[in-house]
């Protein structure tokens, strides 16, 4: 256990010394949001604002973004070669993956729950009656992007890749979702299509939690979140090799 | 000596090329085991393997009479691996990394912080203990990079080239502590297509080539080998049309190498033969700038066995 705490600390504080990675979950997210509130400006329904939109639907942006961060720290140039001493030593190597995993978690979930309590007092954004219930939400969704992320780094065996991959994904997955606008109103393919994305889903579960105070899919993204991170995480035991490091 | 390690038939194919040929060889307590070899021979597969982070195709490695596969953690714990590359995060202190990478290995507390100190010590970096690692040189990362893979005391150390880009100085300073290392009972595996270091360190040595052992032993055996010959290396103004046909007439010549203007003639001990060969180029109105003759080395030995020379 004491071997594994040492990895996870020193995931972390890689991790946190990244001024890339700190300034895109924070900085750039923030930017982009107060960006796109002010365009998009003027109130919504309910008397809610664009702000309101676009702090939820770009968290949940940046949740899945997660994904990047994780395979960063697996398999970032910089950090692969220190990490093969790791590979090296008597460490399992569960004790390394899972370590990715949950240091990226917790770093992407402290930033984004920082940026969450700056922003929402600052902008007027609510997060329903009980805040509590939307960061219960965000735990599952950051924890399986972790691990998709770290997933795809040992099923292609490369950062790059993956980090490609990930990035088309996600970046279509949330425009089909509506994360940037809505394409409901598009006509009936889009509105078809964008059923199809799980963010259109994941973005409903957030909205209804902070503006109708609903837990009618906090359950269902919940339990989906925790059982997509079980088997990305056993899915990083089978494909993950040690050669792949050398 | 106790063996401390034994390598059989060890096999490694990548797709259809195959890396390691089945070479099998073993390193007693105490020995620095130098294997010698151009970029290519197999040397770092060979330890990759020894460090069990890249699976063999075939062959089996035994430590101190057990297959690895059977005790791998504790096999871990007992290596040291300086691997080719620095392998340190430039972010952190030189006694973060030490303290981290030995931590790997169960250190903890007063143990910990004795096995820091002593590594500081060894790679010279106390006084830089507390700069980041990016504000080093070349030198500096090497020998922290070592002194990372030694902090935990382990019985075998493997070395993949430690010395690659580095100034003279960081050199010997990390050559002597190789021997101080031996001195005190540590066993190295230490690979590297420097001839000068393997001289000045090794116990044995394996000379490997194309995934395969072509000679093994130590510096003096490996010499004996050809120790009935000479080299003549013939710097001449312009070479003519000599063919080696006409060399090989002169009595004791053993081989020849003609690269440009340099003739280099192998011949046998004991034959003066040298005056006859100059009146070969005489004759054939070669005008010679330049004759060296050199003893046996170990540079002779690879050439004899490769038929190349080392950084071919």
């Amino acid at each position: 256990m004491r071997r594994f705490i040492s990895i996870l600390t020193m995931d972390l504080r890689n991790l946190f010394k990244n001024p890339v990675l700190v300034g895109y979950n924070t900085a750039f997210a923030a930017l982009m949001i107060l960006i796109l509130g002010y365009l998009c400006g003027g109130d919504y329904a309910d008397g809610k604002t664009a702000y309101q939109y676009y702090t939820i639907s770009l968290m949940i942006y940046g949740m899945l973004n997660g994904a990047m961060t994780a395979s960063n720290c697996f398999m970032e140039r910089d950090i692969k070669r220190p990490n093969l001493r790791i590979i090296y030593s008597p460490a399992r190597n569960f004790e390394i993956y899972v370590s990715k995993i949950v240091s990226s978690f917790l770093f992407n979930y402290t930033l984004h729950s920082l940026l969450l309590i700056v922003l929402c007092p600052l902008l007027n954004v609510s997060l329903g009656r009980n805040p509590v219930f939307f960061m219960l939400l965000m735990a599952p969704v950051e924890f399986a992007a972790a691990a998709l992320g770290i997933f795809f780094c040992c099923v292609f065996h490369c950062e790059e890749t993956t980090s490609t991959l990930l990035s088309l994904a996600i970046s279509i997955l949330c425009f089909l979702g509506g994360t940037f606008f809505s394409l409901d109103g598009m006509g009936e393919v889009l509105a078809f299509a964008t059923k199809l994305s799980p963010v259109k889903w994941l973005n409903e579960a957030f909205f209804i939690l902070s503006c109708d105070n609903s837990l009618r899919l906090f359950w269902p993204v919940f339990i989906s979140g925790t059982i997509l991170s079980a088997l990305m995480t056993l899915g990083c035991g089978l494909f993950f090799r040690t050669e792949d490091y050398i | 000596m106790d063996t401390i390690m034994t390598v059989n038939h060890l096999k490694k194919n990548f797709k259809e090329a195959s890396v390691l040929k089945g070479i099998s060889f073993y390193i007693r307590q105490g020995e620095v085991l130098c294997i010698l070899g151009p970029n290519g021979a197999g040397k770092s597969t060979t330890i990759n393997i020894l460090t069990a982070a890249l699976r063999s195709d075939g062959g089996e490695i035994l430590f101190k009479g057990t297959k690895i596969s059977k005790i791998l953690r504790s096999y871990k714990q007992s290596i040291g691996i300086v691997p080719q590359d620095i392998s340190l995060y430039e972010e952190l202190s030189a006694e973060q990394n030490l303290r981290f990478f030995a931590s790997l290995y169960g250190l903890y507390g007063n143990r910990l912080n004795k096995a820091v100190e002593e590594a500081l010590t060894f790679a010279g970096l106390n006084d830089r203990r507390r700069d980041k690692v990016k504000t080093f040189s070349g030198g500096m990362k090497r020998r922290l990079n070592i002194a990372c893979a030694i902090a935990h005391h382990p019985d075998l150390v493997i070395m993949d080239e430690p010395t690659v880009g580095i100034d003279p100085q960081s050199r010997n300073h990390i050559l002597s502590s190789i021997k101080k290392l031996q001195s005190q009972g540590m066993t190295v595996i230490y690979t590297t297509h420097y001839m000068e270091e393997v001289e000045a360190i090794s116990s044995r040595i394996i000379i490997m080539d194309h995934g395969s052992i072509l000679a093994e032993g130590t510096k003096e055996s490996l010499k004996e080998e050809i120790e009935n010959e000479k080299k003549y290396i013939i710097e001449v103004e312009e070479h003519g049309g000599i063919g080696h046909d006409e060399f090989f007439a002169v009595e004791g010549v053993r081989s020849v190498k003609i690269d440009g203007n340099v003739i280099e003639i192998t011949s046998l001990k004991g034959i003066e033969n040298l005056d006859r060969i100059i009146s070969l180029l005489s004759d054939h109105g070669e005008k010679i700038r330049n004759i060296t003759s050199e003893a046996a080395s170990l540079e002779m030995v690879f050439l004899k066995l490769t038929g190349r020379k080392l950084r071919d």
